[in-house]
């Protein structure tokens, strides 16, 4: 109905992903603001793009693929930002203290830091394929590059966060 | 399969993204080779845990009222109002296929209507013919077509008539 041009209807359409969108917005810009700004201005595109959508398709990734386009064009944005208060922080994004008290919520924190030393493009293959579970296709399609590009960024973001992982959190792996 | 090539297959692997052709290569070789194998583990228990680490962690979510207040500023009123941005993403009223046939039958009826405006219409404009500075005219309401022809070079003037079945009448000097 929303196609056929009535907005009453895009709501009930888009209620299921309200989470799910602003979720993979969080994940890839680490940032609840600039997720919330990057969740809002993707449901404002898809509305205004509904015309377009290949029905053929999961609507879900339909809108994962704006909010993953307007993410990475947020962070484009703040680079400089952010790597100033990393700079500021005088240390990279995954110094975590091992000696730290490890309990579950600074041990996620920690975890989930790791996405910050990879590159903008491994996120989101990371986020994409290991988090939201979509397949090597399906996350070619979001991220609008070929399945090869995805398996090379895949490849290297995740031997990133295993070094990471063992790095940082030595303890994890002894106690597996 | 050598370590080195496992090695570097080792991350896709890890999520089960190896072609089958080598996924069963990989695999002959990791239950073959303790080094390799241990790797996979550490891999994938580093990535588990990461998963882990995420499924648990607290995302944002929006309250009733932002949600409200975003789905009314999206649909901002009417579809009418969509502005141009997404292009293609404002919905035409007519489907794309209505509006091209609707479009070529009316360059259609315009063809015709240049075709046929003059029921026998003879040519009101002629130019072919030998020599410089042949010039034809006819009004379109006659019935008599006149052809003239000027010699640039001694001034010498020639006109042909014709009737509307362009029959030859004479020459006039």
């Amino acid at each position: 109905m929303v196609l056929a041009g009535r907005s009453e209807a895009f709501e009930p359409l888009v209620t299921p992903y309200r989470g799910p969108v602003l979720a993979l917005a969080y994940r890839l810009t680490r940032d609840r603001e600039v997720a919330r700004e990057v969740a809002q201005e993707a449901f404002f595109k898809a509305f205004r793009s509904l015309g377009r959508f290949d029905v053929s398709r999961p609507f879900r990734n339909w809108l994962f693929q704006i909010a993953a386009n307007e993410a990475r064009d947020r962070l484009r944005e703040h680079v400089r930002e952010r790597a100033a208060l990393r700079d500021a922080a005088g240390g990279g994004p995954a110094a975590v203290d091992p000696e730290a008290g490890h309990d579950r919520r600074e041990l996620r924190a920690g975890l989930m830091s790791l996405l910050e030393a990879l590159s903008p493009r491994e996120r989101e293959v990371v986020v994409l394929r290991d988090l939201e579970e979509l397949d090597i296709r399906e996350t070619s399609r979001v991220l609008g590059c070929s399945a090869v590009a995805v398996r090379v960024h895949l490849s290297k973001a995740r031997r990133k966060l295993g070094d990471l992982v063992r790095r940082d959190f030595p303890h994890l792996e002894e106690g597996r | 399969m050598t370590c080195r090539k496992a090695h570097k297959l080792m991350p896709l692997a890890a999520g089960d993204d190896l072609s089958p052709r080598r996924a069963r290569a990989f695999q002959a070789h990791v239950a073959a080779c303790p080094g390799c194998r241990k790797e996979l583990e550490a891999l994938r228990a580093a990535l588990g845990a990461f998963r882990t680490a995420a499924r648990e962690e607290g995302v944002p979510d929006w309250t009733e009222g932002e949600w409200k207040a975003l789905m009314v500023r999206a649909t901002g009123g009417s579809p009418e109002r969509r502005d141009g941005e997404a292009g293609s993403g404002s919905r035409a009223p007519w489907p794309r296929w209505a509006a091209a046939s609707a479009l070529g039958a009316l360059l259609g009826l315009v063809v015709l209507w240049v075709l046929f405006r003059v029921p026998g219409s003879a040519p009101e404009r002629m130019t072919a013919g030998p020599g410089p500075g042949l010039e034809a005219a006819a009004p379109k309401t006659q019935d008599v077509v006149s052809v003239t022809m000027v010699s640039q070079e001694t001034g010498l003037k020639v006109v042909w008539f014709f009737d509307k079945t362009f029959n030859y009448e004479g020459v006039k000097k």
